[in-house]
């Protein structure tokens, strides 16, 4: 049997009268890529956001890894090994690519003020080694032309990529990934698929929300059915694809899903 | 092209030959300038540059908006005062003594770090009048309105410090070390973690860096250096009034920030300069002095966001293009900010 990385329990989230998100059981295996999908207001991103702290359950309990981290915020959660994307991109815009993603090596480091202006031994070894991971995880998502580019200048799909390349910096164990195809063309949503796989197979659990079918279908493991806040089905993508209530609530009146995204932003 | 990745921009040979003309002219200056009280508002311009690198820390990095330096400062001021005068504590315990309580009641601030934009400015405002007050009213231990006199000249090492040329030596000492100490922590794991949450927060927290703390760290930093600032204010005029540490002392503050290019160290002194200096060079035109620095200050502002760092920037720019030329080929490619060549990447 996998193990269960992270695993929610009676999980509720309301906006007032509105229950975003409505008790939902949700359990992610270790290693596997699990994709959440639904139609818009199904709860996607906010199941996402309560994972990462970004709001608290108004009800309802998250173990990961087995511990409670339901009171958990959100930086404790990313030094645990949670770390996540935006779906409206939240990039450092005045740093350099590189100075990005070495951001999500921040936890990971410790030389604090006094080492910085005493220039200590373990300040220099980590500046080091700061700037050759964060150089490896550019490159690694093909970013690594673009290490001194000023993150507000780079081009809409590289922005992208840079958030990717920032959560996985540090290897974390579970990564959200919050409709990272949205508002790439199709060979960069293609590309996006193979770095999915690439980010499983160095041992990151992920949790994508995406609207692309192509890439939910083509990258997971697992695929989790959101309406109205509740869980609606879960499977894999091609008993997801043929089960008769999804296709009825979600992809409605029996069609096959739109090939692709049709808008992109600029 | 592509060198080993640097986190910060290399120090150009531009930039390190600006730096050592600064420095020597500074050690220079009075050598040449010996008029003391030439000397005596170089020394003020440099312990006001010490509260403006400070705060350039908190805002134009941390971005956290604090117009209550002065509280920190004058707290620094009366401690060093007190400690010296009452207690005959030697300069340098107390220097680092007022540092050190500074610091101690920025503590006030972690609270109100959670704050954010006008909500913290006006709240650091608030603490800034009630430093005040208690600085004026309560008269048996700062001497209420008629101030705190006979503060000692600085004496270090058994030697009294007489010369304003000393006291200038040690108040640029002291801002320079200031400087150098604010520039390697700009260039550390610290000065990006602190610029990404001014630039996004939310984002910050998901990188798991501990924002609360941070924040509260910035106003330590800036408020030890407030109380460093205000310890050789204390020794440098001698005499503390309530008035000097007013609500208005911190908008001088956030002046020399805006002034001289938020997010710039160097902008602070020249911010610090440029407010030092100009009400004295006016002093001249009389009760019209405060009416052209105001509208002084409006033209600045005008040039743009960058400040007179900002403006320096422009002009060492185009001298460069000018003069350069030859050493183009020499240059690493610029890692300055600029328009960058990206955007013919395949974009859906």
């Amino acid at each position: 049997m996998a193990e269960v990385l992270i695993e929610s329990s009676r999980l509720t989230r309301r906006f007032g009268g509105l229950v975003a998100v409505d008790a939902i059981d949700f359990a992610v295996n270790a290693g596997t890529i699990h994709g959440l999908i639904g139609p818009n207001g199904a709860g996607k991103t906010t199941l996402l956001n309560l994972i990462a702290a970004f709001y608290s359950p108004s009800e309802g309990t998250l173990r990961f890894r087995g511990e409670d981290i339901t009171r958990h915020g959100p930086a404790r959660r990313a030094r645990a090994g949670i770390r996540r994307t935006f779906q409206n991109l939240k990039l450092f815009a005045e740093m350099t690519a590189l100075q990005n993603a070495s951001l999500g090596l921040h936890a990971s480091n410790a030389a604090g003020v006094f080492d910085a202006i005493a220039g200590t031994p373990r300040h220099r070894r980590e500046e080091r080694a700061i700037a050759d991971a964060a150089y490896d995880s550019l490159a690694f998502v093909g970013l690594g032309p673009y290490s001194d580019v000023v993150a507000g200048t780079l081009a809409y799909g590289h922005r992208r990529l840079l958030e990717i390349a920032r959560a996985i910096v540090a290897r974390p164990a579970l990564l959200l990934l919050d409709e990272p195809a949205a508002g790439l063309n199709a060979t960069e949503a293609a590309d996006l698929s193979g770095l999915i796989r690439r980010i499983q197979a160095q041992g990151t659990t992920v949790v994508l929300v995406e609207h692309h079918m192509d890439v939910v279908m083509s990258v997971c493991d697992t695929i989790t059915v959101l309406n109205y806040g509740r869980k609606l089905a879960e499977g894999t993508p091609s008993a997801i694809q043929e089960n008769p209530e999804v296709i009825e609530a979600y992809l409605g009146h029996g069609q096959k899903p739109p090939p692709q995204e049709a808008h992109a932003v600029s | 092209m592509s060198a080993a990745p640097a986190l910060s921009p290399r120090w150009s040979g531009q930039s390190r030959v600006a730096a050592f003309v600064f420095i020597a002219a500074l050690l220079l200056f009075p050598v040449f300038i010996t008029d003391q009280f030439t000397l005596h508002m170089m020394s003020l311009v440099a312990i006001n540059a010490m509260v403006a690198l400070g705060l350039q820390l908190l805002f134009g990095f941390s971005g956290q908006l604090s117009i209550g330096q002065a509280a920190f400062y004058g707290i620094g001021a009366y401690t060093s005062g007190l400690l010296t005068t009452k207690l005959g504590v030697p300069f340098p315990a107390a220097f680092l003594a007022s540092a050190v309580v500074a610091s101690a009641a920025s503590l006030l601030m972690v609270p109100i770090t959670r704050l954010s934009g006008i909500y913290l400015a006006v709240s650091t405002i608030g603490f800034s009048i009630l430093v005040h007050l208690v600085l004026k009213n309560e008269e048996w231990l700062t001497g209420g309105t008629f101030g705190l006199i006979g503060i000692p000249r600085v004496s270090l090492f058994g030697y009294t410090l007489r010369n304003p040329v000393y006291s200038y030596f040690l108040c640029v000492g002291s801002a320079l070390a200031v400087y150098a100490a604010l520039v390697r922590l700009e260039r550390s794991r610290f000065g990006r973690a602190i610029n990404a949450i001014r630039q996004n927060e939310d984002a910050a927290r998901s990188n798991g860096v501990a924002v609360t703390f941070l924040k509260s760290q910035c106003f330590m930093i800036a408020a030890f250096v407030a109380g460093l600032a205000g310890s050789l204010y204390a020794h440098q005029v001698r005499y503390l009034a309530p008035d000097d540490f007013t609500f208005w002392k911190s908008i001088e503050f956030l002046f020399m920030v805006v002034i001289g290019g938020v997010g710039s160290l160097f902008g602070a002194v020249l911010g610090a300069a440029f407010v030092v200096l100009l009400p004295e060079w006016l002093r001249e035109i009389g009760d019209y002095r405060m009416l052209v620095f105001g509208a002084l200050i409006v033209i600045v502002m005008l040039f743009g966001e960058a400040g007179l760092a900002g403006f320096l920037r422009t002009i060492s720019r185009r001298f460069g293009r000018a003069f350069g030329r030859h050493a183009a080929g020499m240059r690493p490619p610029a890692a300055t900010p600029g328009p960058s060549p990206s955007k013919q990447d395949s974009n859906g």
